[in-house]
């Protein structure tokens, strides 16, 4: 074939896929307007876009233990409590009640200023500041640390208001630095919270939805629909199945995670398995929804691809929920799986007991039992929309 | 125990305002095979989904054996067996595999439905395919794998819905006379076909349905015989030209209501509204488009050109096919 031709039927085919592009309008809503206006959109609001000054350390809880108790200390903590950037700073905690707390989500941080702080500082000496951050918020830590150098940098124990420098102005002086603390994590157990989550997610949804749906186009679930089982028994026995698969995944998962790149997750393994199978729950159970939705093959694939991007977006995996403002940390707080990310980096990192983490779990079963409640419902109702 | 084994009251189906099944009345026998006839779209597939609790009815209910579609669902659907184009075995699973699941969901005695599903691979000579992907049958063993499945609880319904479509005419013959043999045995089927010839070979009685109505019941002979109105004559006249019968039928059609004209090189079928001239009108408009004629028949309506005739002419079922075509 002669380049011109090749180059013909090239054009022919492009021409063809605009063709189809442009009588599918659900293509065009996605690819031109969804994916590029709402995902930016929110999450730009969400961190403070749109005009607006944004603070992201602003409202995080962190707990400030003053055991220096001077005019020094006093001056520092006013600097920061009157910024825009420490609105939420805490006090009357103990070095070590302060500490028990992070994790807990009570609070993000702990700044510790230790005696001898004025002194150092009076005597020309680079005086330290102590910040403990719950490392399992990685996004919010760096934030925190960030933030608060710019306040410390520079700081001036005989100055009353503290001049707040920008980036530029910047001096390199003796001033306050800052040692920070937290737990160390072995190198994968970060990567094993979001991949535990992810392929539950992933995996639970496209075999329910599916599922479901190559059923109902195949004309096998009318062949259930027609014997004397009841939608629920459809429901739980699918659900049964996927409960081994995930377990199965779980298992997996771990193994490959602890004896292939190291993880040490400080929780047992009921734990873990615990919160995968939750996960796994709450995903089938959306999965159930959608086809009760009478969703194509196809259909499927492209809604899992949003949910997956939309969890990244929204439940703390790209940006820490923490660090969300306004609708975008309505959305996230909304989301199951924002406090399924949550238990497990609070259960694998920090080693929390499960039956600690009450409100997430809370949250979680009952996002699984609105879930399949909804989905029961759409099935039933929807029993004759589902035929072929 | 209920005499009979169906019995609908005003049972209708609309989709938004589309009436797919408008006030369906009709009583079926124990042991009844009663066949339910109609072109594409007429609401025949509708009928069965709502007896088979498949689809709820917009009005009106229907007994099976005794109980409610509407309020008895779970038990109708252990007296019916169903094969319906959609509503399908699991392909990937063998006969076998299948007939377990459903042996479980029929909740039929572990014991009880070895031996049944040995005798109904028996019964389709399905011994050396059992183990086989229902994916890989070819149609007429995919066919019979979903009789087996309909029959596998001893159902006292039987739903065969188009049952015979795609079949080749040996198989479909087999079919026919097994369907049979499940009525001698007591099974009520309901056999849904649009394929004219066949209710007239097999069923007791037959149901014609025109878009969505039940417009006539009876034994094939009542039916050929209620068409009172109706004359048939049958022609052989070779190389009949498009353009000569387009003529014959517009000249036919000033005399008189023509149901249908029908020409297979030699033969040519007109069915009208009765007259005791049809054939010399036939005949002396053929000549006078200059047409042969070897040989004229008067005949005896078939259950086809009587349903043709019931429901208004071929015209009219060519229109109602239309726009079945546009609401698809």
């Amino acid at each position: 074939m002669s380049i011109a031709g090749f180059l013909d039927d090239s054009i022919a085919v492009a021409e063809n896929e605009f063709r189809l592009f442009r009588r599918n309008r659900s293509a065009i809503l996605i690819s031109l307007v969804v994916l590029p206006f709402f995902f930016t959109a929110s999450l730009g609001a969400g961190r403070g876009g749109a005009g607006t000054t944004y603070y992201p350390t602003a409202n995080i809880p962190i707990a400030w233990v003053d055991n220096d108790n001077s005019l020094a200390s006093i001056r520092l903590w006013h600097s920061l409590a009157t910024s825009h950037d420490f609105r939420n700073l805490i006090e009357g905690y103990t070095e070590q009640g302060a500490l028990a707390e992070l994790g807990t989500k009570r609070i993000y941080a702990v700044i510790v200023v230790p005696k001898g702080f004025q002194n150092d500082l009076e005597n020309g000496y680079q005086a330290r500041l102590i910040l403990y951050t719950d490392d399992s918020e990685p996004g919010v830590s760096d934030q925190i640390q960030a933030t608060l150098t710019t306040y410390t940098q520079n700081f001036d124990p005989n100055v009353d208001v503290q001049p707040y420098l920008s980036q530029l102005q910047r001096q390199s002086v003796a001033g306050v630095g800052i040692v920070t603390k937290g737990a160390i994590f072995a190198g994968f157990n970060v990567g094993l919270t979001t991949v535990l989550a992810i392929v539950q997610i992933f995996a639970g949804f496209y075999e329910i939805a599916g599922g479901m749906s190559r059923e109902r186009e195949d004309g096998t679930y009318a062949r259930l629909l027609v014997s004397p089982i009841p939608i629920g028994s459809i429901m739980l026995g699918k659900t049964l199945f996927d409960v081994l698969l995930s377990v199965i995944r779980t298992f997996t998962v771990l193994a490959i995670s602890v004896y292939g790149y190291g993880a040490r997750p400080n929780t047992d393994i009921l734990t873990l398995l615990s919160l995968s199978l939750i996960i796994a729950l709450v995903t089938m159970g959306i999965g159930f929804v959608v086809a009760a939705l009478k969703v194509g093959q196809r259909a499927v694939v492209i809604i899992e691809f949003f949910l997956i991007l939309f969890l990244f977006a929204f439940s703390g995996l790209i940006i820490d929920s923490n660090l969300l403002v306004g609708a975008s940390q309505v959305i996230s707080y909304s989301l199951p799986f924002t406090y399924a990310f949550d238990a497990l980096k609070r259960t694998i990192l920090l080693g929390r007991p499960l039956l600690s983490l009450t409100f997430d779990l809370e949250y979680m079963i009952g996002s699984i039992v609105a879930t399949y409640g909804l989905a029961f419902v759409l099935l039933h109702f929807s029993r004759e929309r589902l035929i072929k | 125990m209920p005499e009979h084994a169906i019995v609908t009251e005003a049972l209708t189906k609309n989709f938004g305002h589309f009436t797919a099944v408008d006030g369906l009345n009709v009583r079926v026998a124990k042991g009844e095979l009663f066949g339910l006839l109609g072109p594409n779209g007429a609401g025949k597939t509708t009928t069965v989904r709502m007896l088979c609790t498949l689809i709820e009815p917009t009005r009106g209910t229907a007994n099976i054996v005794g109980y409610d579609i509407r309020e008895q669902a779970a038990e109708v659907r252990r007296q019916i067996g169903v094969v319906s184009e959609g509503v399908s075995l699991y392909k990937d699973l063998s006969i076998e595999e299948n007939l377990k699941l459903l042996s479980t969901l029929y909740e039929i005695p572990r014991p009880k439905a070895e031996v049944r599903i040995r005798e109904l691979m028996d019964m389709f000579a399905f011994r050396e395919k059992a183990t086989r992907l229902v994916g890989a049958l070819s149609s007429g063993w995919a066919k019979k794998a979903m009789i087996c499945a309909a029959l596998l609880h001893n159902p006292q319904v039987l739903f065969l819905d188009e049952v015979t479509s795609g079949l080749d005419p040996q198989s479909a013959i087999g079919l026919q006379d097994f369907t049979r043999k499940q009525c001698e045995q007591g099974v009520t089927v309901i056999w849904t076909t649009h394929y004219m010839g066949e209710p007239e070979k097999i069923c007791d009685r037959v149901g014609i349905m025109f878009a969505g109505r039940l417009v006539q019941v009876g034994t094939p002979d009542e039916l050929k015989h209620s068409v009172s109105e109706l004359s048939v004559v049958e022609v052989e006249t070779p190389g009949l030209s498009g353009g000569q019968l387009e003529k014959l039928k517009s000249r036919l059609k000033e005399m008189r209501q023509v149901y249908r004209v029908k020409y297979a090189d030699p033969k040519l079928e007109v069915s009208c509204e009765r007259t005791d001239t049809l054939a010399e009108e036939v005949a002396s408009t053929l000549l006078e488009v200059g047409a042969r004629i070897r040989a004229i028949n008067t005949k005896d309506p078939t259950l086809e050109e009587a349903f043709i005739a019931l429901t208004g002419g071929e015209e009219e079922i060519d229109r109602f096919l239309e726009s079945a075509d546009r609401k698809e």
